[in-house]
């Protein structure tokens, strides 16, 4: 009996060693291996390691962003060489694929470049569809799985674009391709064939500090966003002459559960439509679509489970309820 | 997650009504009608040159920096030399302190320097030229102040060049990001700092229009100027006018900063420290017209 327990403990304790030594392997292969040197460039042999209690001081309130996502560590190289200006290397560790996405979909803008040379996942790429990388005047900004960086050259050449190019290559080499956040796949391409997305707009976060960076609703989190949330945004066109097009701006938020979807909807009815309060009963509300005209057109809201989603500055009712009535609360596979 | 006061949103800025709302709910302070106000006249200078700067925006022209100052000078005072027009603003037995901006977009050092040798020129004993920005007692130790900011844009304060360069002598500056951005105002009229900002020189040299949080050189752009002023609001107020038509022309559409800059407002109707109504300012532009922006 004794020998018997022995052994199993034995057991367990190997198989723990084995999963420990497995993740660690993994962790060790999908950490990007930035080489040595790079042109004329030539880093430090190990990084600044930023974490979230040391974030501030490396950034002061930019860290704010980060810490809007799932933030795990920083790593900072400084690539430099003589009569040259520096290569910064910022290697943004996020807890999952999502976040690192997130903060690439903060601004879609730069030249896409192709990094991998594994194809990207077949999955729905939704915003600039095939783009995990972006470059632009020296700065590289790239998504690869759980990592999110950023590489700048102080100052742009041909030399240092190469070279900002080439860690872009070597940061992704056999990393996988993730797909993007699947609350994405909620944003329909176009909404009676006369609603299109502005692929180029779609941001994903979990942060009311972000939200209002890209569109302001309040300077307070009036719809309880932490990280618990995910969040798209993004503004749908309707041209209607060759001058003149509209734009509505759409806003989903997921919860955790659909108790806390509840209690932030009527936060924001609260705060943001106070003279329509009277309007509102919490539990006569549920999955029956709202309106209201306010200074800048009409709004629109549904809450469905544990989502809400939002349409701001319709030229009319009709096209709020419309909009919202296209969203497909339940996509495939959940 | 809130507590019961006035939350200020979106829709009072589309009414119009975030002065009113801000003073109600957060700054506790009266807010002065348009309608109360004295005529008031700011005189901003927008001083540019094309040279000022290599094509690739890294190097500063020394030479040609030192004839933008002297031509600033000279334009704000009406002096007819440049040491004259110094001493209406300073005098040499001032102890007189530097506040370029530390981070993102970071005054060019450069432009510290021309200050500096400038106030020698002019008589200030080089003893008497501080570096302040950073801890109050910086600000304590000088008689007068020349504001040195970079125009950019702020990710958590909508704008962050004049009303935010002095946001280390709070001693506390994440309290003033949020909806706080809009006490900014108030950091100037501490006992230490109040009364002592004798020019604000803003370093438009290479310009940040968007809002970061981290520099990004798709929104830097040559704007080669230097914007000068002694009304701080009425400078930060030609600074968003500048960086608001720059998005424009970038995007070809509106493309407002997020979250708006409250603090501007707020500096005039609550902090009296200036105007923020074009109306009110008179912007007087010497050199390079190309792409002004205003």
């Amino acid at each position: 009996m004794k020998f018997l327990k022995t052994a199993l403990l034995f057991l367990l304790l190997f198989a723990t060693l084995s999963v420990h030594e497995g993740a660690t392997a993994k962790m060790e292969q999908d950490k990007p291996d930035l080489p040595k040197t790079v042109g004329v460039w030539t880093r430090p042999d190990s990084p600044r390691v930023v974490d979230g209690t040391t974030i501030f001081k490396y950034m002061n309130g930019a860290g704010e962003l980060y810490l809007g996502y799932r933030f795990d560590h920083l790593e900072v190289y400084e690539y430099a060489a003589d009569g040259q200006d520096n290569i910064l290397v910022e290697l943004y560790f996020m807890k999952t694929s999502d976040d690192a996405f997130g903060l690439l979909s903060q601004d879609w803008g730069g030249e896409p470049v192709t990094l991998s040379q594994s194809p990207l996942s077949k999955a729905k790429l939704t915003p600039a569809s095939s783009v995990s990388a972006l470059y632009g005047k020296g700065l590289l900004r790239v998504w690869s799985d759980d990592i999110y960086a950023r590489v700048m050259a102080y100052r742009e050449t041909p030399e240092s674009k190469e070279a900002v190019l080439s860690l872009g290559r070597a940061m992704t080499a056999n990393r996988k391709n993730s797909s993007p956040p699947r609350l994405l796949n909620i944003l329909p391409d176009t909404i009676d064939s006369a609603w299109r997305l502005r692929r180029d707009r779609i941001s994903y976060f979990r942060s009311f500090l972000v939200l209002n960076s890209l569109y302001y609703l309040s300077h307070q989190n009036i719809l309880g966003l932490d990280l618990s949330t995910e969040a798209v945004t993004a503004p749908y066109e309707r041209v209607t002459s060759t001058e003149n097009r509209e734009r509505v701006q759409l806003l989903v938020v997921k919860y955790r559960d659909p108790a806390r979807a509840r209690h932030a909807l009527e936060q924001f009815q609260e705060a943001y439509l106070p003279e329509h309060k009277k309007d509102f009963v919490s539990g006569s509300m549920a999955e029956n679509p709202n309106f209201f005209k306010i200074e800048d057109g009409w709004l629109g809201y549904k809450l469905y489970d544990k989502r809400i989603a939002l349409v701001f500055e319709c030229p009319d009712q009709g096209s709020a309820r419309m909009i919202i009535n296209q969203i497909q609360f339940v996509q495939k596979g959940e | 997650m809130q507590d019961k006061r006035r939350l200020f949103t979106r829709r009072d800025f589309i009414r119009g009504t975030i002065g009113a709302t801000l003073s109600a709910s957060l700054l506790g302070a009266r807010w002065a009608g348009a309608t109360e106000e004295a005529a008031r006249s700011s005189l901003v200078t927008v001083v540019r040159d094309q040279d000022v700067m290599d094509a690739a925006g890294v190097t500063v022209d020394r030479a040609v920096l030192k004839r933008m100052l002297d031509q600033t000078l000279i334009q704000f005072t009406g002096e007819k030399n440049v040491k004259d027009a110094w001493m209406t603003l300073v005098r040499p037995e001032d102890t007189v302190g530097l506040v370029p901006t530390p981070h993102l977009n970071p005054t060019h050092p450069e432009v510290f320097d021309t200050v500096r040798d400038a106030l020698i020129d002019a008589g200030v004993p080089t003893k008497k030229i501080l570096a302040a920005q950073g801890e109050i007692g910086k600000a304590e130790r000088c008689s007068a102040l020349i504001a040195l900011p970079a125009l950019k844009a702020h990710w958590l304060t909508g704008i962050g060049t004049v009303l935010k360069n002095y946001i280390l002598y709070s001693g506390n500056p994440s309290r003033y990001h949020e909806e706080n951005s809009a006490k900014l105002g108030e950091i100037w009229n501490l006992p230490d700092v109040e009364g002592k900002t004798r020019l604000v020189l803003v370093d438009a040299l290479h310009p940040l229009c968007d809002k970061g949080p981290q520099p990004d050189p798709r929104y830097k752009w040559a704007y080669n100027g230097l914007i000068a002023g002694t009304d701080p609001v009425a400078v930060e107020t030609v600074c968003l006018r500048i960086i608001t038509e720059k998005r424009r022309a970038l995007r070809g559409e509106p493309w407002p900063l997020s979250p708006p800059p409250i603090c501007v407002e707020a500096a005039d109707k609550v902090y009296g420290l200036g105007t923020s109504r074009m109306e009110e300012i008179r912007i007087e532009h010497h050199g390079w017209d190309l792409d002004l922006l205003l």
